[in-house]
């Protein structure tokens, strides 16, 4: 029994945390944040994330990639989210998984070499308004002659993306994933504002878009896509709610009141204390469902919605307590305490609401 | 990551799957079986099976063998727990003694409390109990109050104790005693190991809120115990108690995992029973029970890993109580909700025996009292943990 991450897992984690707090802190975070018109896609924090391998983790090594699988991306992950870092290394990773999953020899040849060196800046559009995560949430068609229409929203990032995979019902009812340029006649691309400055949000909107099939695509691709979308949301989810709940403790230790640290009083260390048993088990289960996916175990799907559910609910709580005790720093805009909150807030419905999850933990567990 | 256990301890398992399956008769797992029987015959029933296992070698699964254990791995007492909890096989009769003292025996006793005190606890000839609590000594238990005067070579003790699991039954009791009068706090205090089976001492049994009497009272008036028969040292009492509670960290998550899902699927069960298993309330409900049960299965896989690399647990067995007593709370709040007015019922309808998931859901009201209450194990995880001030 060995549930742990390896010493090399360690490493990864630990080069990304050292990098981000030497190069890329809240300032930076900041800069990013309170540009809104800016594109949220600093180019010097991207050339180091593409030379470092952090786009690379889980491109096969036939590809220049390393080889490894979401265990080690959700490492990269949960340090991101920890840094609240801006930037498509998520959406980037996805797109290089659709690819890797349902493309072709040559698609792949093509375009996952790219990807891993963050070349490529890539992005995913799977669900349309109002949608859920899976299948029925789609808003896109393909027609016979495989050019698509509809729209996909949110979109993180498009606005930089080079290439765009699209979710798409196909005739017959089978479902598509399409690389589509989002230059490419057909396309409308409408910024969104979005409280999270931490990254952008855009609406797709497609009418007889031409797209790039990728060869083996499927319902059960998607699903795996979203899989791993919800894993590496819930690590990301789980570094704001780690890195959250560090600073609140460590700010309530030196914030006096009463005449005393307000950290000693039970009424907030008992609910810190549950907090981090929260964030702690929210950590093993991104770390299980991580490894239930790399290994194709059964109990995957029930994992990936126990992970995404518990971070999500877990990240909400954590980052609100975070302005509450701050106390009324916390909620203003020079506080970074809003950084984490929001972040937390739209993570928590990306790839799957808790909710959404928890119907499927039903479905698995009640009616399996 | 590698979930698996070694070839050996798969074997172990098939090993002792097998001795379970031959071992347990089918009408011990009749529902009610175990609640119509009068309380001795059942624990006369349980003892002489749990002599029978450890003669078979599934007793002391982790200890060494020089103390009549199996000289298993961790992964074995994993596998163990599992097994035992899919068997439906009866709980140990001696689980202070086993969980407990016989590990600080084995650490710190002497030579001859390790020859005499742990074979006959292995065989059940003597059943052990824990005298800790006190009236007036709960979470504090530094507040006890029961006393050991000095007479001769033997110390004479007076006081009361309380929450004893088994005091009906038990044979000897290691009781935390203040044998320097006058003594405050954790200073003074002594483990003594005190023959119940004397004039001086009286039980009583403390009827729950439950219906049922697992805990007794005992109370100590001029009882006698030999100055030898302490453990860890005379006024070295308090450390010896914390070493010995440190022995309730291992890695036994998995096995409280797997009892804790048979419950879920029960309770699953009894939902689709009153028509309330498509009520998408219902369905949210049960999955955020589910959500922490999953977490404690990969929460004890990581404490069993931490054991396997010989790492100091510290203070995680507080979050490990915390996760698995609130979760198992809540997983019987969700039945009360899904039963709705039909809640206090234990035979809701002819034919519906519910008297034992009542049972539990009733049980699951002290779990968060027991070995450290809820509170104070939230002030050992802020404290200690988390490193805020007190």
């Amino acid at each position: 029994m060995y549930f742990a991450l390896t010493d090399e897992q360690r490493a990864l984690g630990d080069s990304v945390r050292e990098y981000l707090a030497d190069r890329f802190d809240l300032t930076a975070v900041r800069g990013v944040f309170e540009d809104p018109r800016g594109d949220g896609h600093p180019r010097e924090l991207w050339k180091a994330v593409g030379e470092q391998g952090w786009l690379a983790v889980c491109v096969p090594e036939d590809y220049d990639g390393l080889g490894l699988g979401v265990l080690d991306a959700q490492v990269v992950a949960r340090a991101f989210g920890a840094g609240v870092v801006p930037g498509p290394w998520l959406t980037t990773v996805l797109a290089g998984e659709a690819v890797r999953l349902a493309g072709s020899d040559d698609q792949q040849a093509r375009l996952l070499g790219p990807v891993a060196t963050g070349d490529t800046v890539a992005t995913v559009a799977v669900r349309g308004e109002g949608g859920r995560f899976d299948a029925s949430g789609v808003r896109v068609r393909a027609a016979a002659d495989g050019t698509l229409t509809g729209t996909a929203s949110p979109v993180e990032y498009v606005g930089v993306a080079d290439t765009v995979v699209v979710a798409a019902t196909e005739p017959g009812g089978a479902i598509g994933l399409y690389l589509v340029d989002p230059h490419a006649a057909g396309v409308t691309v409408t910024g969104l504002d979005s409280y999270d400055g931490t990254t952008r949000l855009f609406a797709v909107g497609l009418e007889g878009v031409a797209g790039e099939r990728l060869a083996g695509s499927s319902a059960e691709v998607l699903t795996a896509l979203l899989d791993r979308g919800a894993v590496l949301t819930a690590a990301d989810l789980v570094g704001v709610a780690r890195e959250a709940l560090t600073r609140t403790v460590s700010y309530d230790i030196d914030r006096v009141q009463f005449g005393k640290p307000v950290g000693s009083f039970q009424a907030l260390k008992h609910h810190l204390a549950d907090l981090h048993i929260g964030v702690t088990m929210a950590e093993h289960a991104v770390l299980y469902a991580a490894f239930a996916l790399d290994s194709g175990s059964g109990d995957a799907p029930l994992a990936v919605s126990v992970a995404k559910s518990k971070a999500a609910d877990v990240a909400r709580e954590v980052t609100a307590t975070m302005i509450q005790y701050h106390g009324g720093i916390g909620y203003t805009w020079e506080h970074e305490a809003h950084f984490f909150y929001k972040r937390a807030k739209r993570e928590a419905y990306a790839y799957g609401s808790a909710v959404e999850h928890r119907d499927r933990i039903a479905a698995l567990t009640i009616d399996g | 990551m590698d979930l698996r256990y070694t070839a050996e301890e798969e074997q172990f398992r098939t090993e002792l799957r097998s001795w379970l399956a031959d071992s347990i008769p089918a009408r011990w797992r009749d529902p009610g079986f175990w609640s119509v029987l009068p309380d001795n015959e059942a624990f006369e029933l349980r003892r002489d099976w749990e002599r029978r296992k450890a003669e078979a070698g599934f007793a002391g699964i982790a200890w060494p063998t020089e103390f009549g254990g199996r000289g298993g791995t961790p992964g074995m007492k994993a596998i163990y727990d599992v097994e035992m909890a899919l068997a439906d096989a009866p709980m140990t009769v001696n689980p202070l003694g086993l969980t407990f003292l016989a590990p600080t025996v084995m650490a710190i006793g002497t030579e001859q409390q390790k020859r005499e005190i742990i074979g006959p606890m292995l065989r059940n000839e003597v059943i052990w109990c824990q005298g800790f609590s006190e009236p007036g000594a709960g979470s504090d238990l530094a507040a006890l109050r029961t006393s050991g005067r000095l007479e001769g070579d033997e110390f004479v003790v007076n006081g009361q104790k309380v929450w004893t699991t088994n005091a009906l039954h038990g044979d000897k009791i290691f009781a935390m005693v203040r044998t320097e009068p006058g003594s405050q706090k954790h200073r003074g205090v002594s483990m003594l190991l005190i023959d119940m089976n004397q004039p001086g001492v009286e039980v009583r049994p403390l009827k729950q809120m439950s219906g049922a009497s697992e805990f007794g009272e005992v109370f100590f008036t001029d009882a006698r115990v030999s100055v030898e028969d302490n453990l860890g040292g005379l006024g070295n009492g308090w450390g010896t108690a914390m070493l010995l509670l440190s022995f309730e960290r291992g890695a036994s998550g998995i096995g409280q995992y797997t009892v804790f899902r048979r419950q879920y699927d029960d309770i699953v069960a009894t939902a689709r029973t009153f028509g309330r298993s498509d009520d998408p309330v219902v369905r949210q409900e049960l999955a955020k029970r589910l959500v922490e049960l999953e977490c404690l299965r990969y929460h004890a896989m990581h404490v069993l890993t931490e054991v396997e690399q010989g790492h100091d647990l510290g203070s995680e067995s507080s979050m490990t109580k915390l996760q698995w007593s609130e979760a198992s709370q809540d997983l019987w709040e969700t039945f009360d909700d899904l039963l709705g007015p039909e809640a206090t019922l234990g035979h809701p309808r002819p034919g519906l025996d519910l008297e034992s998931m009542q049972q539990e859901a009733m049980w699951s009201r002290s779990v968060t009292i027991w070995g450290g209450s809820s509170q104070v194990q939230r002030n050992i995880v802020a404290e200690r943990v988390l490193g805020l001030p007190r």
